[in-house]
């Protein structure tokens, strides 16, 4: 291997930025050895993972070099800050600190048609001076379907095999405690990842590449590629302290925990006013689009897009490397009247036939009667994580909708923090003035508090003996970022309670949960969008309106004859305008043909597909097994399969499959002991960005270090004493306090909450400040007038 | 004379205007001002008539359409002969119209620490003439009437109040910026503490009927 020395070519100013990448470009260097050894490397491999030379920018890298990390440059005003896990920290030109950079991530994405095969490069990088397990947390699309975990270390590649969670964990663990290096990706919920990383040694890098499939979303918008960067924080309910109530016969109810697994979904977060942004993300999209493009763009990210021919595209950032701080999303159009509108792929594995069939209803003739008036239930959170540019776009998103009420309809708006209220207490005839008082009521929403979504939902799903049953479409618009831990109790209300209404949900903000916004959709029989910036309220929003008037399909049924055909979705959706239906099916046979039944309005319509038409397609059979776990979770929701039979078939699937699921992980561990016994291990929790938009404060509250008080010791110590003897002690008023100054030096931030005490409100009103200056203000105005009039 | 004349009448203008000016700045504070305090009275007078309405339906019921929040409680002081309607939740339009219920903290009655704080110069004005010993009638919006009795009063910084929610045994704590002389917003908070009185005992509850 050619070896050069890597020169900076950043001369003067723009040499610190390099400084701030150099872990960064040398963890890309490592990856061009993926490329040269990967193949070389599979004998070695124990699993049947499909084997993938890491291509695209990897392999195009200028400089091969050595596979070995070398120590980080010593940076000259690092100061060891966390001990625990070995932070280091650089300050920058604007007075806040940068971490030293552990953790760099790059995209390397091909679209081919209506599926995207991901590779996702996590270089975890140790600055510190012990050896270290890196733990980060991170989103993956809700739909993806994870199938390979390689670990790159030095000249080596691991390439990880699937386990049952448990199984997979102890491995990692014996691997952890034996000194070994191992990678573990464990499914926290299936848009949310953790991937642990054991035995980074002092100065070292360790490459972990996934690879997961997915099938590309349809709207109405276009073509919808989406890559959630930053797992956003999630409010988890808290497990209510109660006292058990306890009934006549001794028997009472303590409460469950909602969110069972807070702790592993609670990573920390690093404030932006403190720290400058982190985890740089780069992306590289080889977009195949199959279909000649009008446009490729994306409402989030800046994009440098070459043009190779007119169905095929190169698409990166225009900014390089970006901060892991808000979802990328990519959305491409085909040029008009030149969109296909059926499209059929299939694989063979293992004996089996796969197939993945895409179909989009007909437009034409949607003006076949006019819509029924809707009722129309517009659900809004105003909890603290919804606090600055989310809670103006979903302000406008709101008045979009009441605008688009049409006197006949009748509607009622929910808003849900922690607490929730209903603007009327039943929905009301979209009269003028209901409509004007609601528009009241969202002006004046703010976002603050926690996020308790159960009890708004339930209110909003209440229909019962509702007047509008025959008369009115019932249609409950959910505007969230869905920042929430406790997702299996909102999807079990909505399975529970949805009736007649149509659930749509908008994920709102820089990183709404995607896993949230889909299911919810799904089981409310509904659809869903997102709106990342306000600018996109207006055209979003009219899509969204535009596509739920009416389903443009319903009552669909599949049928596959002369073979034996598993089919999913299990419940086939209605289908609003522009989306086509996804089917997948694992056949015997492919000399079978698919039929497709619908109601178009009031026509039926019927689609006919021969199976042995459709083209040669990758990873089609995972897809299908990653749309099978999905239907058996929504069985498990709906009731309709037992939980326990839901969970085998789900263990089943995900181990033949190769696939991440909630019982299954992926492990890879290293041959070579790299720590010695005696020498220790610390974990690293990679600190997350902060979603871009979001206010630290409103979403952890003010966790303020107080700065040492002038209060009496006293007047604690009887604080104290009467919380501890509920003894009473009159006390000073006393107190010789002085108010400091409220500019004081700003205080530290503290990663918990040192206890559980209330804080308290401002509760002074300037009214009395305002009385004095406007009253000395007249006084000198009396003053300069009889002045005027004396000179007269 | 014209020489002289002439910076009069300069000055004069100028006089006027400065006057006219200062007169309107004036007029415009003194009203915001009076508009703080007329807001804090009038939206009391809608949530007496909202709580009672409350008690009488056993639903909450808002004050008026577009609110955010209702009437949860009704607190007395009897020896001061103060009264104000406490809010459901703590925003800063909830503070506006009278005391907020904290959240998180339990109902009256409840086993906990309840915690109302409403401004220093409207509502909880009063709490700076309260002493130990002092009767407070709480009338939850299930029409359930709670006695306590003032214990101590203490300061504290915001964010370091010692009050825990769920700490043992049945407490009231009112909350209001501190000191009640001072004309701008500052870190400190004067506490009211009042525990539980029995409702049979006269001597604290007089206007009990």
């Amino acid at each position: 291997m050619p070896m050069k020395t890597d020169t900076n070519p950043l001369p003067g100013p723009a040499a610190d930025a390099a400084l701030a990448h150099r872990p960064w470009r040398r963890t890309r260097q490592a990856l061009i050895c993926i490329a040269l050894l990967a193949p070389a490397s599979l004998t070695v491999a124990a699993s049947p993972a499909r084997a993938e030379a890491p291509s695209g920018p990897l392999t195009a890298a200028p400089h091969p070099a050595p596979a070995t990390a070398s120590p980080i440059p010593p940076s000259r005003s690092a100061r060891p800050a966390d001990a625990r896990s070995g932070t280091l920290l650089l300050k920058g030109e604007d007075g806040r600190t940068t971490e030293a950079q552990r953790l760099a991530t790059d995209y390397e994405v091909e679209v081919s048609g209506p599926t995207a095969r991901v590779r996702l490069t996590q270089m975890f990088h140790n600055p510190s001076a012990t050896h270290v397990e890196a733990v980060y947390l991170f989103p993956m699309p809700e739909s993806a379907a994870v199938d390979s975990l390689k670990m790159v270390v030095g000249e080596r590649v691991v390439i990880g095999a699937i386990k049952e969670r448990e199984t997979a964990r102890r491995d990692f663990e014996q691997a952890k405690s034996e000194g070994r290096k191992a990678a573990l990706l464990e499914q926290e919920r299936p848009n949310m990842f953790t991937s642990s990383v054991a035995n980074i040694g002092p100065g070292e890098t360790v490459v972990v590449q996934i690879a997961y499939q997915e099938t590309i979303r349809r709207t109405a918008l276009g073509h919808t590629l989406r890559l959630p960067l930053v797992a956003a924080p999630r409010y988890n309910s808290k497990p209510l302290i109660e006292t058990v109530d306890l009934g006549a016969e001794g028997w009472g109810r303590t409460v469950a925990d909602p969110v069972p697994d807070r702790a592993r979904i609670e990573p920390p977060y690093a404030d932006p006013r403190v720290t400058a942004p982190a985890n740089p993300v780069s992306i590289r999209v080889v977009l195949n689009a199959g279909f000649p493009l009008a446009d490729v763009a994306s409402a989030t990210h800046t994009l440098t897009v070459d043009e190779t021919d007119e169905s095929r595209r190169v698409v990166t950032l225009g900014a390089g490397a970006v901060p892991a701080d808000r979802d990328f999303e990519l959305i491409w159009r085909p040029v008009a009247s030149r969109a296909p509108t059926v499209g059929l792929f299939r694989e063979t594995v293992a004996g089996s036939e796969y197939a993945l069939a895409f179909i989009t209803p007909p437009t034409a003739g949607e003006t076949l009667q006019p819509p029924l008036p809707r009722e129309l239930i517009l659900v809004v959170d105003n909890s603290g994580s919804m606090s600055g540019p989310s809670m103006a776009q979903a302000k406008a998103s709101l008045q979009f909708a009441l605008r688009r009420l049409r006197p006949s309809d009748r509607f009622n708006i929910v808003r849900f923090n922690h607490t929730m209220t209903q603007l009327f207490n039943a929905s009301q005839p979209a009269t003028p003035d209901a409509v004007a008082a609601a528009a009241r009521f969202v002006a004046g929403l703010e976002a603050t508090g926690g996020t308790e979504m159960l009890p708004a939902l339930d209110a909003a799903l209440a229909d019962v003996g509702s007047p509008s049953e025959n008369t009115h479409v019932r249609q409950v618009v959910l505007l969230t970022d869905g920042a929430i831990g406790d997702e299996h109790r909102m999807f079990d209300i909505i399975a529970g309670k949805r009736g007649r209404s149509r659930i749509f949900t908008i994920g709102i903000g820089s990183a709404p949960n995607g896993h949230l916004m889909a299911r919810a959709a799904e089981l409310g029989r509904g659809t869903y969008t997102y709106i990342g910036a306000v600018n996109d309220v207006e055209a979003r929003m009219r899509t969204l309106f535009e596509t739920i008037e009416a389903p443009v399909v319903t009552d669909l049924a599949v049928t596959v004859t002369g073979t034996e055909a598993d089919v999913t979705p299990a419940l086939l959706p209605d289908l609003h305008r522009g989306e086509p239906l996804v089917i997948a099916a694992k056949v015997t046979t492919i000399g079978a043909t698919m039929e497709l039944k619908g109601m178009l309005g009031d026509q039926p319509w019927i689609v006919r597909l021969p199976l042995s038409g459709g083209a040669e397609g990758r990873g089609i059979s995972k897809l299908w097994a990653r749309r099978k776990i999905a239907d058996a979770e929504v069985g498990r929701i709906l009731r309709t399969l037992e939980p326990a039979a839901a969970d085998k078939t789900i263990l089943a699937l995900a181990l033949e499959h190769h696939l991440v699921s909630r019982f299954t992980s992926l492990v890879a561990i290293d041959q070579e002991i790299s720590r010695q016994p005696g020498q220790p291990l610390a974990r690293a929790d990679i600190p997350l960005n902060l979603p871009a938009g979001w206010d630290f404060d409103k979403v952890f509250g003010p966790r303020l270090v107080a700065p040492p008080r002038e209060i009496r010791a006293e007047d604690r110590k009887h604080l104290q004493e009467t919380r501890l003897t509920g003894e009473a002690h009159p006390t000073s008023a006393t107190t010789t306090v002085q108010p400091r100054p409220a500019h004081a030096a700003r205080p530290v931030v503290v990663a918990q909450n040192a206890a559980a005490t209330v804080n308290l409100p401002p509760t002074a009103t300037d009214a009395e400040l305002r009385l004095l200056i406007g009253l000395a203000l007249l006084l000198s105005a009396l003053a300069a007038y009889g002045l005027a009039r004396r000179d007269a | 004379m014209t020489l002289q004349r002439r910076p009069r009448s300069a000055e004069r203008l100028v006089l006027g205007l400065l006057a006219t000016l200062l007169a309107g700045a004036g007029t415009l504070l003194a009203g915001q001002a009076a508009y703080i305090h007329a807001k804090a009275q009038l939206a009391q007078i809608l949530l007496e008539r909202a709580f009672l309405a409350s008690i009488g339906t056993g639903q909450p019921v808002k004050p008026w359409n577009w609110a955010d929040t209702w009437p949860a409680a009704r607190i007395r002081a009897p020896r001061l002969d103060a009264e104000a309607i406490v809010l459901a939740g703590s925003s800063g339009q909830a503070l506006a119209f009278g005391p907020a219920h904290l959240e998180r903290t339990p109902p009256p009655g409840n086993p906990g620490t309840t915690v109302y704080a409403a401004h220093r110069d409207t509502h909880f004005r009063f709490l700076e003439h309260l002493k130990p010993g002092d009767a407070l009638e709480i009338l939850d919006a299930s029409g359930a009437r709670h006695m306590y009795a003032v214990t101590h009063t203490s300061v504290v910084d915001w964010n370091a109040s010692g009050i825990d929610p769920t700490a043992a045994g049945h407490r009231l704590v009112l909350a209001t910026c501190w000191p009640f002389a001072s004309r701008t917003p500052g870190p400190l908070r004067y506490l009211v503490h009042a525990r539980p009185s029995p409702p049979t005992d006269n001597r604290t509850s007089r206007s009990n009927d």
